[in-house]
């Protein structure tokens, strides 16, 4: 039981992470509406933002902001993850824009976002 | 069935190697990997070597000033790619829902008639684009910085366009000319970059402008004016998109 | 002088950043600035490669900060011939797109010659840098930039851009993960640290799951053989004047990534390797045969093209899979020559249409009475495909034998004669089509001036014609080239 804890403790947050990462891909193959597929893409990204930022904590450590008479690494979590995270998501947010906008375009030419009618009205073109 | 096995699949293979490798490191261990090679450097010398309190920002605009210039550019991309993929065929007419906006022109229930809108929306507007500017230059200092300002700034103009009548707006603009502005924001960044050129530095050194000041003066230069570009970048891509939706509009029943 | 691994990459963003407030000034403007930028980019790419021949691989630190700490730009000999590569096709394929989409408003074309200066400068980017965060956003500016010009291509397009946007995505996604697998364990994210890092041992469940993550990623994003799934209809549909970018270079950038991660950061003595590289090579295997077999039964000439880019993207991947120097420079070899040899056959198909506004394989009958220019090169692109000695495709699967023979890989090597035996059959029928076949009648669309065609569609065919032949003469001289750096990083 003490390892399950112990485990649960250290890297239980990790598969939590791993659960939601797969509950997008599953999302994405799975589902038939386009428009639930992106949402499932959102998840999947946010699954990865999160592994990130795990990979950021430290305990013990305040937001990296320089206090006055505080300058050891020790006192500040990890900035880097955060920083590169900056930049995941301004990807997702424009991957999602963009992907919105081509839903958009399907919509209006085919009246539909299901895939089953979407492959049914490209044949018939 | 092919899709649920395929599913299986995938989640075996994600979660497996997490669980049975022991690849990753324990959650907030201050001796890890993540959170020892790079990141202790990065902590102890950017206040001396970048001049900025806020650590964050000295490695985005900083040590990794190149990755978020291009970040702006995905933002840039994301609005042009929206202007041209909801463009208008210039031989298909629009539909204005004009049945649609009639109705939302009503006062509203007896409560909200009692405050002007045009009057607050005037006043509200304003005390967010202040707040914007407080963001954007004290980036470096606290919590902020480019992007936040950017978004407060495109948020004012989707008040405008939520609130004001077409006929009376505070600000407008069209789609093309606010993509213009959005390409001029990461263009801001660009040249910052290349300013060090002259001085014989390397590409966003900020430490060798050609200015006659302290070199972590030059930093605070260097990194405020690539917040600016980032603000312009951001808030014209927001207003890009705005425009280019509402342009868009066509409902259902009327196509 | 010492800025110009940068400049490579800034002048095409700057181009493009500035191209809808120039369009809106003046309607060439924009398509000037872009041009101009992949003109000089070109320039300087030539002269870089010139530099890295006389004194060797270049590093360039942005920023000024030491390696581990700031962004930095590794150029090698492979990395330098790939950037020619991109700047001229990129080049070439500004001019070309310029006599299409003449229906669509002033400033849409503006901003579409900005999304194709970005997809450049996402190609340039990848490439030459050393990061591994910052290859990921390459990797998006590219990708990103691919999905709006394949959207523009029509309403199919939009589809196919939807469902590479889906599947792109999960490409994307993965290659994150992967790194940041690699980031947990050694807190670094330049390629050469982390490469160190990654030699003192230890690190062997990180590096099989971070490459199962990887080869995923990038397998998606090159169109490897179970993951090719998005490619053929994204060809097909997209946007016809940046056709020969698209279908030319962007399968190409990811593999060479792949090759970094796989040769120059995980280095080959690690004990799964020789795992993951059997697992490449049977990708490989089935995708050589099973693109060469479904091109044999398209009859629309670009799914034709389409589906053979799996095939060859497959030539490239089983140069890896092999290992060794040479197989490697073959692979690479191929690399260059096939940018050519698809970037001008889709030249190619994009002046047919532009001339006569077809696609299909049927309407080709003798169509070399009514554009000589655009048939030679055809014909010379088709047999380089198949592998005949003076063209570029001979040297490149020459080498790829010779790799594989030399670590008796037998089955690869009977493969590889079989593929290049079905290339024959698709592409001896697109060249009956062009010879035999009787004429059809078809209305031209482009009559009169002093060539068949405008310059601007006739320069990038016979730059290729020239590329194609000059690989194939000079190919001793490149695989030197290239062995400068491939010596000390094969098996």
């Amino acid at each position: 039981m003490t390892a399950i804890s112990v485990f649960l403790a250290s890297k239980g947050i990790y598969l939590l992470t791993f659960i939601l990462l797969s509950l997008g891909v599953a999302g994405m193959i799975v589902c038939n509406n386009y428009l639930k597929k992106l949402i499932c893409m959102n998840i999947m990204q946010v699954a990865v933002i999160f592994f990130f930022l795990c990979l950021g904590q430290k305990s013990g450590g305040t937001i990296p902001v320089a206090l006055d008479g505080a300058l050891k690494a020790s006192e500040y979590i990890n900035p880097l993850p955060h920083g590169l995270m900056l930049t995941a998501i301004v990807v997702s947010l424009g991957t999602t824009g963009v992907g919105l906008s081509l839903l958009l375009r399907i919509r209006e030419k085919y009246g539909s976002v299901e895939e089953d009618d979407i492959i049914r009205r490209e044949r018939k073109v | 069935m092919r899709k649920a096995l395929t599913v299986i699949l995938l989640v075996i293979v994600l979660t497996v190697p997490f669980v049975f490798f022991d690849i990753l490191p324990v959650i907030g261990d201050p001796d890890s990997a993540p959170n020892s090679h790079v990141s202790d450097y990065y902590i102890e010398h950017a206040v001396e070597e970048c001049n900025s309190p806020n650590m964050v920002t000295a490695v985005i605009v900083d040590y990794r000033a190149f990755d978020t210039m291009f970040e702006t550019t995905v933002m840039f991309l994301a609005g042009i790619a929206v202007m041209l993929i909801l463009a208008e065929h210039p031989k298909r007419k629009l539909m204005v829902p004009t049945r649609v906006r009639r109705l939302n022109v009503h006062e509203g229930s007896p409560v909200y008639r009692t405050v002007n809108k045009d009057v607050m929306v005037s006043v509200i507007q304003v005390l967010i684009l202040i707040y914007a500017m407080y963001v954007l230059f004290h980036g470096e200092v606290s919590l902020g910085g480019g992007f936040q300002a950017g978004a407060l700034i495109g948020m004012t103009y989707l008040l405008d366009v939520m609130v004001c009548r077409r006929e009376q707006p505070l600000f407008r603009t069209t789609k093309y000319k606010a993509g213009a502005i959005a390409g001029l924001g990461p263009l801001l960044y660009a040249v910052t970059g290349m300013i060090p050129f002259i001085g014989g530095g390397l590409y966003l050194q900020y430490g060798k402008m050609p200015f006659a000041i302290h070199e972590a003066e030059l930093h605070s230069i260097g990194i405020t004016s690539v917040e600016i570009g980032v603000t312009i970048g951001v808030a014209a891509t927001i207003i890009t998109i705005i425009n280019a939706l509402t342009e868009r509009i066509v409902f259902d029943d009327e196509i | 002088m010492a800025n110009i691994p940068v400049l490579i990459v800034i002048l095409p963003l700057a181009a493009a950043l500035l191209c809808l407030v120039l369009t809106a000034i003046h309607e060439r403007l924009g398509l000037w600035a872009v041009g101009l930028a992949s003109l000089a980019s070109f320039v300087l790419s030539v002269m870089q490669l010139i530099t890295v021949a006389r004194e060797g691989t270049i590093h360039y630190c942005i920023g000024g900060y030491a390696v581990p700490y700031g962004i930095e730009f590794v150029i090698d000999s492979v990395n330098a011939c790939v950037l020619v590569m991109i700047s001229l096709i990129g080049f070439l394929t500004v001019i070309f797109a310029k006599n299409f989409g003449e229906r669509i408003g002033r400033m849409q074309r503006g901003a579409g010659y900005a999304v194709l200066s970005l997809l450049i400068t996402g190609l340039l980017g990848m490439t030459s840098t050393g990061d591994v965060f910052n290859l990921y956003v390459f990797l998006e500016i590219t990708s990103l930039s691919a999905y709006c010009l394949i959207a523009l291509g029509g309403s199919k397009g939009v589809v196919s851009a939807f469902r590479y946007m889906l599947v792109g995505t999960i490409a994307a996604t993965f290659y994150l993960l992967g790194i940041g697998v690699l980031y947990a364990a050694t807190g670094t994210l330049n390629m050469g640290d982390m490469s160190d890092i990654l030699d003192k041992g230890g690190y062997d469940h990180v590096m099989l799951v971070s490459m199962c993550l990887l080869i995923v990623g990038f397998g998606i994003k090159m169109a490897l053989f179970p993951f090719h799934g998005w490619q053929p209809s994204a060809y097909t549909h997209a946007e016809p004047g940046t056709r020969p970018l698209i279908t030319g270079v962007m399968g190409k950038i990811p593999a060479l990534a792949m090759f970094r991660f796989i040769f120059c950061v995980f280095g080959t003595d690690l004990i799964y390797v020789r795992f993951l590289l059997v697992m490449l090579g049977v990708f490989s295997v089935c995708g050589m045969l099973y693109g060469s077999i479904m091109a044999m039964g398209q009859s629309d000439l670009r799914k034709v093209l389409a589906y053979s880019s799996v095939a060859q993207i497959a030539y490239i991947s089983l140069g890896f899979a092999i290992g060794t120097p040479t197989a490697l420079a073959g692979s690479f070899i191929h690399m260059l020559a096939h940018a050519f040899m698809k970037g001008g056959l889709f030249f190619c198909t994009g002046a047919i249409s532009y001339k006569f506004g077809t696609y299909s394989l049927d309407d080709l009958g003798r169509i070399y009475k009514k554009m000589p220019l655009t048939c030679g090169l055809l014909v010379v692109a088709a047999l380089s495909m198949i592998g005949i000695p003076p063209t570029a495709g001979f040297f490149s699967k020459w080498y790829l034998a010779l790799g594989a023979a030399g670590a008796h890989y037998w089955v690869y090597l009977a493969v590889l004669v079989i593929s290049s035996l079905l290339n024959a059959v698709y592409f001896f029928k697109l060249i009956e089509k062009v010879f035999i076949q009787p004429s059809k009648d078809l209305d031209e669309r482009w009559s009169a001036g002093e060539f068949e065609l405008p310059v601007s569609i006739v320069l990038p065919v016979v730059v290729c014609f020239a590329a194609i032949l000059a690989i194939g003469i000079f190919n001793v001289r490149i695989f030197d080239f290239l062995m400068m750096t491939l010596e000390g990083v094969g098996l």
